[in-house]
């Protein structure tokens, strides 16, 4: 964030009280600093990548470091959805619904071969892909991805909000 | 021509009813005609001698376009005798019904509606026939063979304008029905009643389990488990690819347990080729199945443990089964879906690390496991969740089909390893841990003294590994050494062949059972000569399990709901299929 000290018309001593006080900065800037510094995922798991959903959590990867240990059960206290899993035509009005309860301003990764794309599963059953029914912000390719690469798609969701991209 | 004593009671009591009697694989096999099915099976199920009281599997096979279509399979068991039964029942195309053997075997509930369901077999005077995984609006049976496997094209400049068409032509579902309407409820809830709905989102369901409940306060009057949010038409998927290539989609249907799903469908596919799998492969095979024993109940113990309120236990058990998923990752390159075990044998050959891997994990974990315990065993809230829970008797559960850790915990000593042992698993030494009154507790005791047995069974494999191959070699299943495809051309032909076109498999079906970590997991591959199966079914142990969820929970508190579902441990990839 910049910072600028303030240039006002004041006595030494009180610019130098100031210029320990006093930020100066882009509001945007500020909000999305906060933003991505602790997103709260919704434990949305549906299959196998909700297992290494799981372990992301879990003390190997620790996905506290970036602030996102918090998995939240309610959809109303979480800004990040995790789709892990494939996504079956059962439960799409379920999704549907549970994305609209989650507040402004909301991001989702697609994490898996079968959220991004249907995966191996190209049938009558499965979804080809959440993004035919969310906005998707960034997609974790594997099957199922490593711990590590949902955090590295963690990291880029976090680029992605701090420099105030307008969402996909 | 004498077969089996059972082939020839039957013959005796029912001649007209009787036909086509076989032995495949050691077990016998006969026809019934549908209108005597309940009698037979009522005639099986009571008579002494005979007590086929496990009614393990219901299927169905479409032969279309064969007249007399689907095939109907009743698996039988009896726990007195140690004894299998493969009952079938023919059923035309233009009248496909059935009795209902609800009566006779409560399992066959959810059965039933699956068969119906998938291929479109009504059940006469079933309570609830309904659809059970697909959508209930649908009006299509996908597992028929005429119906096509769906799913998109992939755009290229020569079809790109088409398939902008079809996606436009996605239109929303409709919207799912109320709890009220899956209880059956609709307009008639009783005064002073709660309708509850739990799931499909729901943490503590183990994945997109929907259970409906109506409380009377706090006590629970009905609880109506709901499946199918995870139908991922597995089994038709596997229908359209090699049999080789349908290794990895059993990979994902239990996905705590996958080198367990490899096995069965291997052993299946083993048995209608009638393939023999080199002893250092058998062992490598057992090797991989107790760890990934371990890794699931390490899982369920976690998460258990997690909603019951002990927080620290899943950073401990995901802290150990990484250890676990070290070794696959040793092996493999993947951490979970290895799909290690194929057909003819193991992927590769182990590498250098594997034994010392193992002989470290083997060495470190049974003072981790000593330590889970003493958290637990004795810790008073522990015992106040669990203890009295979700307990039924030894003849409700085997009435429902439950096996595995849920059946032992009663006390009945059913392990499919003992029973009918695949593997070489009668080569090495374990007992079978059982529980006496079969509530949640007793669940917890049975898969933590199973953990231990596991470590022992790996113990003996591990000492007694033999070399040599480490898959078959029958060439006309395995793929050639890599020394032969780089030095000469009709082998790498054959590579070739093998591997874009697949093998065929002789005409006929085998069924495979083995001992998952959830209890009696079975696959049932059909085969019409050709490279690809017609039928793989799988005999889901969550599936039947959590039929019991309902008898279990009634008349218990809803806070005991949570511990009773983790008790079951249903896993809901395998559930939906």
């Amino acid at each position: 964030m910049q910072c600028w000290v303030l240039s006002m018309r004041v006595t030494s001593d009180e610019h130098e009280s100031l210029k320990n006080h006093v930020i100066l900065g882009k509001i945007e800037e500020a909000v999305h600093w906060a933003q991505k510094s602790s997103l709260w995922p919704f434990t949305f798991g549906l299959a196998c990548c909700s297992i290494e959903m799981m372990s992301a959590g879990m003390p190997r990867y620790d996905i506290a470091r970036y602030g996102s240990e918090l998995f939240r059960a309610s959809p109303r206290q979480a800004d990040l959805m995790i789709v892990a899993g494939r996504l079956c035509m059962k439960m799409v009005p379920v999704l549907k619904l549970l994305y609209d309860q989650m507040p402004e301003p909301k991001w989702v990764i697609s994490m898996g071969a079968c959220a991004t794309s249907g995966g191996v599963y190209n049938n009558y059953a499965v979804v080809q892909g959440v993004d035919k029914i969310l906005p998707v912000d960034i997609y974790v390719p594997g099957c199922p991805p490593n711990p590590e690469a949902l955090l590295y798609g963690i990291l880029k969701l976090r680029d992605k909000i701090s420099k105030g991209k307008e969402r996909s | 021509m004498f077969l089996s004593p059972v082939i020839s009671t039957l013959e005796e009591h029912f001649p007209d009813a009787i036909s086509e009697p076989e032995l495949r694989s050691g077990d016998p096999w006969i026809t019934v005609t549908r209108d005597r099915l309940a009698d037979v099976l009522t005639f099986l199920k009571i008579t002494p001698e005979l007590r086929y009281n496990l009614l393990i599997d219901l299927t169905c096979i479409d032969f279309h376009p064969h007249p007399s279509r689907f095939s109907v399979y009743y698996y039988l068991h009896s726990m007195e005798h140690e004894r299998k039964l493969m009952v079938r029942v023919r059923v035309p195309d233009d009248d496909p019904t059935l009795p209902s053997v609800i009566t006779i075997y409560g399992t066959a509930n959810w059965h039933e509606r699956e068969v119906f369901d998938q291929f479109g077999i009504s059940f006469r005077d079933h309570p609830d026939l309904r659809r059970i995984l697909n959508p209930d609006h649908w009006t299509v049976h996908p597992l028929r063979r005429d119906f096509p496997l769906g799913g998109e094209e992939v755009a290229f400049t020569h079809n790109a304008d088409a398939i902008a068409v079809q996606a436009d032509t996605w239109t929303e579902p409709v919207r799912e029905k109320t709890v009220q309407d899956y209880l059956g409820l609709t307009g008639e809830v009783k005064e002073g009643t709660i309708i509850i709905n739990i799931g499909p989102q729901h943490p503590s369901t183990h994945g997109v389990l929907r259970v409906a409940l109506q409380l009377e306060g706090e006590t629970v009057l009905r609880a109506m488990p709901h499946v199918g949010y995870l139908h991922t038409g597995i089994e038709k998927t596997a229908e359209n690819l090699t049999y080789q290539q349908a290794v990895t989609v059993t990979d994902r249907l239990d996905y705590v347990a996958p080198l367990s799903n490899n096995l069965g469908y291997a052993l299946a596919v083993e048995r209608l080729l009638n393939l023999e799998v080199p002893p250092r492969a058998d062992y490598v095979r057992v090797i991989l199945a107790e760890l990934t024993r371990i890794a699931s109940h390490l899982i369920w113990l976690g998460t258990h443990a997690f909603e019951l309120g002990v927080q620290s236990m899943i950073l401990y058990c995901f802290r150990e089964r990484e250890l676990i998923l070290d070794i696959f990752e040793e092996l493999s390159g993947v951490r979970m879906m290895t799909s290690f075990i194929n057909v003819g044998g193991v992927r590769t050959d182990l590498t250098p690390q594997f034994g010392k891997r193992v002989r470290e994990f083997l060495a470190l974990f049974p003072e981790k496991l000593d330590s889970y315990e003493d958290m637990l065993t004795n810790n008073k809230i522990w015992l106040k969740r669990t203890k009295d829970i979700g307990a039924l008797s030894q003849d409700t559960l085997i009435d429902l089909g439950v096996t595995g850790p849920a059946l032992r915990s009663a006390g009945v000593a059913f392990d499919v390893r003992t029973a009918y042992p695949y593997c070489g698993y009668n080569n090495f030494t374990f007992a079978v841990p059982t529980g006496t009154t079969g509530d949640v507790y007793d669940k917890y005791r049975v898969r933590m003294e199973e953990m231990r047995q596991s470590l022992g069974i790996i113990r003996q494999a591990m000492d007694g590994l033999p070399e040599g191959p480490f898959r078959s070699d029958d060439r006309k299943v395995t793929l050639p050494p890599r020394e032969e495809i780089e030095t000469g051309m009709e082998q790498l032909i054959h590579h070739f062949l093998l591997v874009s076109r697949g093998f065929p498999v002789p005409e006929g079906e085998a069924y495979s059972l083995i001992e998952s970590p959830r209890g009696a997991l079975g696959f049932f591959v059909s085969s019409d000569g050709t490279p690809m199966p017609r039928r793989v079914r799988v005999r889901a142990p969550s599936f039947v399990n959590l039929q019991a969820l309902e008898p279990m929970c009634r008349g218990g508190m809803i806070a005991d709901v949570i511990a009773i579902i983790a008790g079951i441990d249903p896993l809901m990839g395998e559930v939906d299929r």
